[in-house]
Parts: structure tokens; sequence; C-alpha cells
């Protein structure tokens, strides 16, 4: 008996903590824990991905994260999620920040708040050259690949309503597939394809990316729905980052000339959190 | 800061269940579970056969074709069902020759793909459970049926299968178990099977909860018919003592 009265009392004990730090409000939680958790994907390139050196995590989003993380003078952690995670383990507060190339669009904006939009990218097909495949719309009837729980599919279902989809965990087991043909196209952010793009090399002339986009995805963080002093914080930190020149200065590493993604030019800014239609 | 949060608690979803009862998603699911279990039968009906054969190997009198028996099984049951079916879809392929990868390509790969790793791996399983049955039946009836003159495969077939699977058909039935929900693994090679259409459910419509109660409630109900029809064989055909 004794045992079970200590068990109860821990167990009333362990559920007062839970329940007393889920009532603090998230911003304060995070500056008196010193440290923010940031769940990136990981394996998108050059969101986040991780650097095959050092074994950390790198990328477009993973500095901005670090920026905010510095100006919130709290250390980043970063925690790996899956495309179809990262809704449900920010909703259930495992993680404070999501920096996992989401898109922003109004079917969400009823589970999770946006920050100011950090990146516009178009959504476009990859395919083989000689795969018959000249614009989107021959895409009908046929199978396309690409990533589960993402806008990937629901996009190119709207934009080619009898398609096939098959979808992977990641990115890349999706690219793999159409490389090995298991599929006519690849549906992916535009500044994903391009890299992937580059990545094939010599095969590089095999394939090629469909020009019309099959939407436009502003990317965001995502941060719980009702923080508002967190993402009060965040947007400030990225007003900061765009004012100063210094968020410009993070797309050209990840984005520009010198890198395989060759963007000439930054054609947004990061100073608005709403979405067209 | 209280009365907020407690607003922003209630505006959690409710628990919804119409929401999987009826309408698209209910298809997607109800499809998801089809297809389930097609993948279920068909790799059973494969698996049976293969499994058996796998076990006679193993009890064999030639060393080559024990040995043989015995590397298929250890290699295929020590890697996990996952790595099978990575291995299957995205790894074996590529080996075959231009032309069988055209036409295999262009049928339901997926779904292929998954049949092949399920009954490699449930007949790996199965074969040790075929020949333990085996094995109970005592070694005098195998040297009975010799001495009547029927050959090896006839022994077998006549008479120690038949007693041999009494005391199998428990522990295979179980194996089905497994092999049930060893389906669920086939979604990362993109088979639309149930667990898939629940996280496409949950991808289109945030509702986790509702989406994987059914996936869990399916999953479960064949699983209890399965462990039903165990029940009802073990008391229907009890081991004869010999």
């Amino acid at each position: 008996m004794r045992i079970r009265s200590l068990l109860t009392f821990i167990t009333a004990g362990v559920i007062g903590l839970a329940a007393s730090s889920a009532y603090a409000d998230l911003l304060a939680d995070i500056k008196s824990k010193g440290e923010i958790v940031v769940g990136v994907l990981g394996t998108d390139e050059p969101n986040s991905f991780v650097d095959p050196k050092t074994r950390e995590f790198i990328g477009y989003e993973v500095d901005i994260a670090t920026a905010i993380a510095d100006k919130l003078g709290v250390k980043p952690v970063f925690k790996q999620l899956a495309v179809a995670a990262r809704i449900p383990e920010i909703q259930q507060g495992r993680v404070d920040l999501l920096a996992a190339s989401l898109t922003h669009n109004k079917e969400r904006e009823s589970q999770v708040d946006f920050s100011l939009t950090t990146f516009v990218t178009g959504q476009k097909v990859l395919v083989k050259k000689d795969g018959g495949i000249e614009n989107v719309a021959d895409l009908t009837g046929k199978k396309v690949l690409t990533v589960k729980g993402g806008t990937q599919e629901p996009n190119i279902r709207k934009a080619v309503p009898n398609v096939d989809v098959v979808t992977f965990e990641t990115t890349q087991q999706a690219f793999l597939a159409l490389q090995q043909g298991k599929g006519v196209g690849y549906v992916n952010d535009e500044a994903s394809l391009l890299n992937d793009h580059a990545k094939l090399g010599d095969a590089k002339k095999n394939y090629r990316i469909l020009p019309q986009n099959i939407s436009v995805e502003p990317l965001a963080l995502g941060i719980k729905k009702g923080e508002a002093s967190l993402k009060a914080a965040v947007d400030g930190v990225l007003r900061e980052l765009e004012a100063s020149g210094e968020a410009e200065k993070i797309f050209f590493k990840w984005y520009g000339p010198d890198t395989r993604l060759q963007f000439q030019s930054r054609d947004f800014k990061i100073d608005s959190d709403k979405i067209e239609g | 800061m209280l009365p907020n949060r407690a607003a922003r608690q209630s505006c959690m979803p409710d628990f919804d269940p119409a929401l999987v009862l009826a309408g698209p998603y209910h298809d997607l699911l109800v499809s998801g579970l089809k297809l389930s279990l097609q993948l279920l039968a068909i790799t059973f009906v494969l698996s049976l056969p293969l499994a058996t054969i796998v076990a006679l190997l193993r009890l064999s009198p030639l060393r080559a074709l024990r040995w043989f028996g015995c590397a298929y099984v250890e290699s295929i049951r020590n890697v996990p069902l996952l790595a099978h079916m990575l291995f299957w879809y995205f790894g074996a392929p590529e080996l075959y020759p231009e032309s069988v990868k055209h036409w295999l390509y262009a049928m339901n790969i997926e779904a292929i793909s998954a049949v092949i790793a399920l009954t490699l791996y449930t007949s790996a399983f199965m074969s040790e459970d075929i020949r333990s049955g085996i094995r109970a039946v005592p070694a005098v009836q195998f040297e009975a049926g010799r001495a009547m003159g029927f050959g090896f495969l006839a022994t077998m077939r006549l008479v120690i299968l038949p007693q041999a699977t009494r005391v199998t058909v428990p522990p295979l039935i179980s194996q089905t178990l497994n092999l049930w929900k060893g389906t669920s693994i086939a979604t990362v090679i993109g088979v639309s099977e149930l667990m898939y259409q629940a996280a496409q459910v949950e991808s289109a419509s945030f509702r986790s909860f509702e989406a994987f109660v059914f996936a869990t409630l399916a999953y479960l109900s064949v699983s209890l018919l399965i462990t039903g029809a165990a029940s009802w064989y073990q008391h229907r055909y009890p081991v004869r003592p010999t």
C-alpha cells in the first residue's frame, strides 16, 4: 500500500508539473529553458540538411532559426521531422518552432500560426526528357511521385485532376523513384527541384523541369496556435533581419549565384504574414 | 492568460466519428482497408506453399538442401521487414534487365514489391512453425511410413503432414496475425493500404485522431477475427495423443 500511495503521489506530482508548465507562456518557457526546439526536415537541401562533414543541420532555414535564437538569447536545438509530422509536432508542443519548408496556406491557418513569409517558391514537376511529357497537362492518367503530407500532392491533384500520385516519407525517396523510372514526374518546390536537378551531374541533361507552376508557395515558420508573444518575437527578429540586410545575405548564401541553385535575384521580401487566396 | 488558454483549448476540434464513417475520407480509408486485406490474402496464399517447401528442405536427408533451407530462414528472418520492403522496391528491381523493368514498372510495382517482401518474410517464419510441427510427430511414424515402402515425400504427404497440421495451425495463425500487421509497413513504399490512407486523411483534414482510430479499429477487428479462428480450430481439431 505504501508503494502504491507513493506512486499516486508521484503521478499526481508529474501531472501537476506538466499542467503548470503547460499554462505558462511559450516564449517565457523558451527563455527560462534557455533553448528553443526547432523542427526541421533535414532532408531538404538547401533549406535544411545535414552537413556530411560535421553531421550538423545546415541550410537557409537553419540559419534563419539560428538568427532568431540568437536574438532571443537562447540556444537553438534542431529536431528532425518527417514532412507529415510537422503540424502534429508543433500542435503537441514537442517543438517550439517549425523551420521545415512549411507552406503557409488558408487550410493550415486553423491549425498553426505562421510567421512572416520567409521564402516564396513555385511548385513544379521534374520529368525525364524521354518520358514524352511536354507540359503539366500531359501528366493526365500518369504516375507522379512526391512526398507524403505536404502541399505537393493536393496541388498536383488540383492541377491535373486524373493524375495517379504515389507518395513517400521523404522527397529524396520520391526523387530516387523518378530516377528509377517508377513514375514519369516528381513534384516538389521549385527551389528543391533545382537543387535535385543539379545533383544529377552528367545525367542532368536527360531531365527537365516543366515550366508551368502548379502553385505558388509562400513558406513561413510555424508557431503553435495562439502563442501571440512568441509570434511577435519571431516576426520582430525577421523584420530586423530584413532591415539589416542579413536576411538577404542568408538567401544568397544558400540560393545565390555561387550555389547549385544560381538564383540571380531575390524576388520577395520578408515583410508580411498575409497570403493571397 | 488563463481564460485565453481555456478558450484556445476548447477550439481544438472535438472527436467527430461521422467524418470517417461516410463521405470521401471514409471512401479513402475503406479503399485502404481493401488493399490491406488483398495484401494479406495474396501473401498468405503464396507464403504457405513456400514455407512448406522451405520446411521440407530443412528436414531433407540431403545436407545441401538442409543448408539451403537454413540459409533462407536465417538470412530473411534476421532482417527487419522495413528493410525488406525498401530493398524489394528501391533495390532489387534495379538489378533486373531493362525489358523486365519496363514491364514491371508499368504495373502496380509498389504493391508487387510489397507482396514479394511480405511473402519472403512471412514464409521464413511460417517454415519454422511447420518444421517444428513436423518434428512434433514421433519419428517412429516416419520410420513406419518408410518401412511400408513409401518414399520421403509420400511419407510426408500421407503420414506426417496430416498429423503435423493439427500442431502447426495455431502458430501459423499467429504468424498470419503478424503478417496482417506487417502489411502496414508497405506504406513506406507508397502502397495505398490502410496506414497510407489514414495518413492521407490526416494531412488532408488534420483529423489525425479520427483517421487513426478508424485504422486501429480496422486492424483490431481483423486481428480478433484471426485470433478467433485460431481458438475455434484448436477446439475443433485438438492435437491427438500419439
